[in-house]
């Protein structure tokens, strides 16, 4: 990986997902930081990556590197970590029974890909569908069950959804940039993702005390 | 030495688009002027418009409250003027003010600017020195403004009706 790439590409993306994923657009704008389960699901995340072999954080701080050189990895790899708790706590839902479910949902998947031990494909793979399915139902079919602005027999069958669920299921609404801005954000992710160092053909992961 | 070069840029680069990122999660602007208001005011750049201040206080004076504030959300618009903010919480304080009673939502907008002002101000001082102003000093209006929002039961004595208006 080059340097360029490694101390300017990556961070730069990182930090654009983390302010954008916290971007919540209307009037007041609001910036929520990550919730402490996102924070939870960014370490599995991480792990994940990890794991998968897609991130190789033995390529960015080493005892051989520079000072210099290892000060850019450890913020690349700060940077992976508070992008990767921004993203979940973007596709997670504000409030109500949904965001129980995401957050459930999301965990069960990090487990789940961590306990299957996918290789670097497949894991990028996986996020994609993972992130792409919840970015659809948070801000598209919540958005049209949530969505105040509809018409007369739009708004008898919410209101019968909202009497069905206790009101449980329906979320504020949502600026109408909200879901570009997270589309933008979640592929600005996944492309950084996919930009990240890699464990190379043939490499080990060398854990200490072990050869 | 090129790759030095490109790290440390790198490294000074992330550095402060990560404080950036990091002062707007801690300042929670509420809008983009408040964003670039900030910035310019960290910058030590940042100019309140004199002209929409003096229309706002010229509203204040006439009694015309929500036109003063109109005016002085123009003169300062990203709040971070110390004496206009204080202006902003004693047009709500006199809007809200009422012989019989106060209207709360007024009271505590006004208790949320002067809050505002006394944060923005050197040492949380703010003196505006006005000879036909009765209320000069921030501590004064908010303590004002409080007393409007406390429930007790000097609010059942009669003789508030006598009270003035500061």
């Amino acid at each position: 990986m080059t340097a360029v790439r490694e101390a300017i590409v990556l961070p730069s993306l990182f930090l654009t997902v983390i302010l954008a994923g916290g971007l919540r657009p209307g009037a007041p704008l609001v910036l929520p930081p990550p919730s402490l389960l996102a924070l939870i699901l960014a370490a599995l995340l991480v792990g994940a990556l990890v794991q998968s072999g897609a991130f190789d954080p033995a390529r960015l701080i080493h005892g051989r590197r520079t000072l210099l050189a290892n000060a850019n990895g450890s913020v690349l790899l700060a940077s992976v970590f508070v992008a990767g708790a921004q993203v979940f706590s973007l596709l997670t839902p504000d409030s109500g029974a949904p965001r129980i479910v995401f957050g459930v949902y999301f965990l069960l998947l990090m487990l789940n890909t961590i306990a299957a031990g996918p290789d670097r494909v497949r894991m990028l793979r996986s996020l994609g569908v993972t992130f792409g399915a919840a970015l659809i139902l948070k801000f598209i079919v919540l958005d049209a069950l949530s969505d105040p602005a509809g018409g007369r027999l739009a708004r008898v069958l919410q209101l019968l959804f909202e009497g069905a669920t206790l009101g449980a299921v329906t979320q504020g609404a949502q600026h109408p940039s909200a879901g570009y801005l997270a589309l933008v954000t979640l592929a600005l992710f996944l492309a950084a993702i996919w930009m990240l160092p890699a464990r190379e053909r043939g490499g080990a992961l060398v854990v200490a005390g072990r050869s | 030495m090129r790759e030095g070069v490109v790290r440390s840029a790198g490294l000074t680069l992330t550095i402060v688009y990560a404080a950036l990122i990091g002062w707007l999660f801690a300042r929670q602007p509420a809008t983009l002027a408040e964003v670039t208001g900030g910035l310019s005011s960290a910058l030590g750049v940042y100019r309140v418009d004199e002209q929409a201040f003096a229309d706002g206080v010229r509203y204040f004076r006439n009694e015309q409250f929500v036109e003063a504030r109109a005016a002085f959300d123009r003169a300062d618009p990203a709040r971070r003027d110390a004496v206009t903010q204080f202006y902003v919480a004693y047009s709500f304080y006199r809007q809200g003010w009422g012989r019989l009673y106060s209207d709360d939502a007024l009271f505590k907008a006004g208790l949320e600017a002067i809050d505002r002002a006394i944060a923005l101000a050197p040492d949380g001082r703010v003196v505006v020195e006005q000879p036909d102003q009765k209320i000069r000093t921030a501590d004064e209006l908010r303590a004002e403004l409080e007393m409007g929002l406390r429930r007790d039961a000097s609010d059942f004595n009669p003789l508030r009706v006598f009270r003035e208006r500061r």
